[in-house]
């Protein structure tokens, strides 16, 4: 273990997005201990206000706290994100080694039917989920699990059926162990890395789709303090002050971009060939 | 490629389209909204909306609803917009027909700047250049459209007023208007796909270039730009196809934004107002054509695969 | 004008942005020039362009362009003479007769005489057609036509507003032989008398319309064509406004506004106006068909405070009745200011001392309603009431909470007349009667006001109800919002209106340097 994390922090992607991702969790943990003001305490005097020694972040439209509202924001939108890629890969990965264990025709019909659904691209799928339960940050999780499904049951399926077919799994049997020894000691093990790896970059996927789905007014409702709906929000207000769109958009961005060197850097830990 | 595996793959699309149409039926059976309200207003009468729903089958079990519309769909009527009363098929069309053009010049404009970035990152790799694409492709795949979009309006049209913000001109009525039009929304849309695809390029290149083929081609003592360009990009070419092809999906999905920021009349847009408005018969006309789309592209980057990989072959 | 101008300055005397207003007003007095394509921003589709069936401003503007009406509403509110040049009513206001213009042309060439102004309110009437015309144009029993030019009106009870009543944005003439042959055929073209024809029609991208040479004012309009594109994003209309891609976007907020006070060529416009956003109790549900309950949450409100956060300041104090200074007849009564203490006084009597938590539901647009919503929340919380919001998509709500809700936003439009929004929405038969309060002293205010036309007595009978809402308080009305909008300077003979959908573009023109006059 400690000799993955070493070659994990040795590639520049597993460092860089391991720091960044710490970070961010660190403020998803201790964001509320941290936040300078209350996240929906509003200022009428403080409206609009450009970073400052007071607001280090500056103000929104109603005066409120850019630092403490970001803060405040992580938590449900990373912890959203993250919950939903889980929820979806969970899903996924059910059906998809489902799929290859029962093979034959069973396995054609769910892949076929997994591919039609593959065929809606995933924000319309979870647009349409989401006017279905009602707009809501709940709602747009399940939507957002939902929408990622189909993919994952895909990547787990070919994951399983590859490692079914792996040399050490063969030796294995050779060796004569017993089946409940192989797949917990030498199937999963290989089934879960690169579904981890996927999972990981899919969980900047779920922060963007997440903010595309407040942006389009179908996520997170205000007063909510999550990211996408921030920036979403900040919009209308742009010409007024643009610190209240850049810092949200920011800290997407941020996320994303440590989601997916994280994601990078294990690959690269995991499969040591390149 | 044999004719058997072009008919499995048509089937294939039919099987895809029935599942999309149940799916999206379903979904637009247990919408929270009164077609019947949708179509006369808030203040209808109880009488005038009963016998509206009556006219429109409304009352009907689902399943005959769902024969009769399906039914309705595989002769070409999609049926009538309760927003609008007018036949959903041919506004539905026109808007593809905006969005393809969009889609279209995104997609050009994606491989003529990714394939180079992922060659030279390939080429040059662990040199700066490399990094440098790296960089980009980070930055690129963790930018959502609306916000992309909206910088991109703040300063090329409103500060440095270089391009219109916004609106759309048919390229047949305007070329170079509509063009100018363009411009911004098709380089927000694909700068997700370029930062995607230079990265698949390059790993797909560098893999190739790692194979026991291109070393053999090396040791022949060809020339090295000759064992890349004709022996290396090839084959590294192909797997881009299926991911081009996959990514239509996406790109399908960013226009919706895209078209709404731009104010461009595509499908995207009208399946956004579709949805805001609870119009079923296009939310259903909307999707069927968009999984429809997918799945024909889909079809089309597999037929242009399996027809290079022979190619190669007997070379 | 005088009137619009005058309203204006009673109501913002104290901001600066009048002295940009104030000049284009005077500019607007030059001599109209003909030609030229006016190109109109609109920030929603034009998904109908049936004139009875239209429901939102755009497509009001659209059918205001191609169709006429009886009778108009001048820039003061006033009816003004459209087809009809004149009318009269007998002395109880029961019946009123309307003469028509002689020589009216419909778009296809056909005339356009009595009997088509009786098809098509009997249209209007029809339950089945379920034109949203029907609750707003009165009180009408019958509809003769006594000659050709002649149209006599018969109210089931008087009505003084019938004229302005009928200048509805859905009250248009349409051909009878349309109403009996194919009325669902208006929806993709248009036949009518207004001052445009139909080019083209594309629900989501643009409507083009040109000038009619049969208009029954040879003069008008001014303008050779006018287009309408549709513009999802707030953002992108002002954008192009500055561009020089629209001379006109019908429709801006506060920030837009004063992000283009400053700019070359743009005039930003302003008027002050009875549009609102309010609060909306179930009065018929607990919790909130105790009285004092209302009251106390009415008393938590900081309502200058309101006016910023909803308006920028480009709005005017709200007093829980929906008139105010832009209306006729308007007296103010004493305004409601914040009160903690006495709101936690009521809410104990009320048998709630440590307040109470309710779900305040707001449909996502226009986003507004959610801002009022979340300020609110803010402001009750002083007096322990927890507010929880929900935004939900416009139509989930119409179909779910709109005139069913216990507690809910809500968004008007400044209607021509008093009588026009007390009926509209709270008396106990309003067409939509949001709050149930269903209150008999009030109702009868409202119905004797219909049967006087001395101002005086009215304005009288109008203050009287409004003290009366204002003291029971079946909804909170804390802020009204001045229309704002933007054109090119280049565009003259256009002054945004206070009813919000109501445009006279047939009076628009551009000047020499409209890019669209030259070449």
């Amino acid at each position: 273990m400690t000799d993955f994390l070493r070659r994990l922090l040795r590639t520049p992607q597993g460092f860089l997005g391991s720091l960044i991702v710490g970070l961010i969790l660190i403020a998803v943990a201790l964001g509320q201990w941290l936040t300078p003001y209350g996240p929906a305490d509003m200022q009428a005097l403080a409206r609009y206000g450009a970073p400052s020694i007071e607001h280090w972040l500056g103000t929104d439209q109603y005066g409120r706290d850019i630092l403490s509202r970001l803060l405040d924001g992580a938590r449900s939108t990373v912890v959203m994100a993250l919950l939903a890629t889980f929820i979806g890969t969970l899903g996924g990965a059910v059906l998809g080694t489902g799929s290859a264990y029962l093979g034959g025709r069973a396995d054609e019909f769910i892949m076929r039917t997994v591919d039609a659904v593959m065929a809606i691209p995933s924000l319309l799928l979870a647009l349409l989920v989401v006017s279905l339960l009602g707009s809501s940050s709940a709602n747009a999780l399940l939507a957002i699990a939902i929408a990622f499904m189909p993919s994952m049951a895909r990547i787990s399926r070919s994951v399983a059926l590859a490692v079914r077919k792996q040399d050490y799994v063969s030796a294995a049997i050779a060796r004569g162990e017993g089946s409940t020894y192989i797949i917990l000691r030498e199937m999963l093990p290989n089934v879960i890395a690169p579904i981890v790896v996927e999972m990981t970059i899919r969980v900047s996927f779920a922060v963007m789709l997440f903010a595309t789905l407040s942006f389009l007014g179908l996520g997170a409702q205000p007063p909510a303090t999550d990211w996408g709906l921030m920036v979403s929000e900040a919009r209308q207000y742009l010409h007024r002050s643009y610190w209240i769109l850049l810092w949200p958009s920011a800290a997407i961005a941020l996320t994303a971009i440590g989601f997916n060197l994280l994601g990078d850097g294990l690959r690269d830990a995991l499969n040591p060939r390149t | 490629m044999s004719a058997n595996y072009i008919l499995k793959r048509i089937a294939l699309i039919f099987y895809t389209l029935f599942i999309v149409s149940v799916l999206v039926f379903g979904i637009t059976q247990i919408l929270p909204a009164d077609a019947a309200v949708m179509m006369l207003g808030e203040n209808a009468t109880q009488e005038a909306l009963e016998a509206l729903r009556q006219r429109m089958g409304l009352n009907d079990p689902v399943w005959m609803q769902y024969l009769h519309w399906a039914g309705g769909v595989l002769q070409g009527d999609f049926g009538t917009s309760l927003r609008t009363g007018q036949p959903v098929g041919p506004a539905l069309f026109s808007a593809l027909g905006t969005s393809l053009t969009l889609a279209g010049f995104a997609l050009i404009f994606m491989l003529i700047l990714a394939m180079p970035m992922g060659v030279i990152a390939a080429i040059r790799r662990g040199k700066p250049a490399d990094l440098i694409v790296g960089f980009i492709s980070y930055i690129g795949v963790s930018l959502p459209e609306f916000v992309t979009a909206t910088l991109a309006v703040m300063l090329v049209a409103d500060m440095w007023g270089l391009l219109p913000p916004a609106g759309y001109i048919p390229l047949s009525q305007d070329f170079w208007g509509g063009l100018e039009r363009l411009i911004l929304p098709v380089v927000v849309v694909s700068v997700m796909m370029i930062a995607h695809v230079s990265r698949m390029v390059r790993s797909e290149l560098v893999d190739v270039m790692h194979t026991d083929y291109i070393r053999a081609a090396r040791l022949k003592g060809l020339h090295p730009r000759r064992v890349l360009f004709r022996h290396g990009l090839r084959n590294a070419l192909l797997p881009t196809i299926t991911i081009v092809a996959l990514d239509v999906g996406y790109l399908l999905g960013g226009v919706i934004v895209v078209e709404e920021i731009f104010s461009i009349p595509g499908i995207g847009r009208s399946l956004m107002s579709a949805i805001q408005n609870r119009d079923l018969p296009v939310i259903q006309a909307g999707v069927m054509i968009m999984a429809a789309t997918y799945s024909i592209v889909n079809f089309a980057a597999d037929l242009m695969y399996a027809w290079l990989d022979k190619r190669i072959q007997y070379d | 004008m005088s009137f619009n101008r005058r309203a204006f300055l009673k109501t913002s005397t104290a901001i600066a942005a009048l002295a940009v207003a104030a000049p284009h007003l005077a500019l607007a007095q030059a001599e109209p020039e003909q030609g030229g394509t006016l190109r109109v921003a609109v920030d929603q589709a034009i998904s109908v362009i049936h004139p009875l069936l239209t429901r939102v401003n755009p497509e009001y503007l659209a059918g205001e362009l191609l169709y006429s009406g009886l009778t108009r509403l001048g820039t003061t509110m006033e009816p003004e003479p459209d087809l009809a040049t004149s009318w009269e009513a007998d002395d109880d206001l029961t019946v009123w007769t309307f003469v028509l213009r002689e020589g009216l042309k419909f778009h296809d060439g056909s005339d356009c005489t009595s009997a088509d102004v009786v098809a098509s309110f009997e249209a209007i009437l029809n339950p089945e057609l379920a034109s949203p015309a029907s609750n707003n144009v009165g009180p009408i029993e019958t509809v003769e036509a006594i000659d050709t030019t002649t149209v006599k009106f018969t109210l089931s009870s008087p009505y003084a507003d019938f004229p302005a009543a009928l200048a509805y944005n859905n009250a248009r003439v349409i051909p009878a032989s349309v109403i009996s042959d194919d009325f669902g055929s208006l929806r993709s073209t248009a036949i009518g008398t207004g001052p445009f024809k139909l080019v083209s029609y594309e629900p989501d991208r643009l409507v083009v319309v040109e000038r009619n040479p049969d208009y029954y004012d040879p003069a008008r309009p001014y303008l050779d064509r006018v287009e309408l594109h549709v513009f999802p994003d707030p953002g992108a209309q002002v954008s192009s406004l500055i561009a020089g891609d629209i001379d006109l976007v019908m429709t801006i907020g506060p920030n837009d506004f004063m992000r283009l006070e400053g700019q070359d060529g743009v005039d930003a416009q302003r008027v002050a106006s009875g549009q609102f956003c309010n609060v909306n109790f179930g009065c018929d549900m607990a919790p909130f068909d105790d009285v004092r309950l209302r009251q106390a949450l009415a008393l938590t409100i900081d309502r200058q405070a309101m006016v910023d956060f909803m308006t920028e300041g480009f709005g005017t104090m709200g007093n829980d009745t929906p008139l105010n200074e832009a209306y006729p007849f308007f007296q103010p009564v004493p305004q409601r200011e914040k009160d903690i203490e006495r709101a936690k006084v009521l809410l104990a009597e009320a048998g709630y001392p440590d307040g109470f938590e309710a779900e305040l539901i707001a449909s996502d647009r226009p986003a507004i309603r959610t801002q009022l919503a979340v300020a609110l929340k803010e402001m009750a919380s002083e007096a322990g009431i927890t507010i929880n919001v929900t935004t939900m998509p416009h139509a989930t709500y119409l179909d779910q909470v709109w005139t069913k809700g216990a507690f809910y936003i809500g968004f008007y439009n400044m209607q021509p007349t008093p009588d026009g929004i007390f009926s509209l929405l709270f008396t106990s038969d309003a067409a939509w009667n949001e709050t149930r309060w269903n209150n008999k002293e009030f109702d009868e205010l409202i119905g004797k006001a219909r049967a006087v036309s001395a101002a005086e007595e009215r304005t009288a009978l109008y203050t009287e109800a409004q003290a009366l809402m204002n003291e029971e308080a079946p909804s909170i009305i804390p802020a009204f919002f001045d229309m704002l909008g933007a054109k090119r300077s280049w565009m003259q003979g256009y002054d945004i209106h206070p009813r919000g959908s109501v445009f006279r573009l047939d009076f628009a023109w551009l000047d020499g340097t409209a890019p669209t006059r030259q070449g």
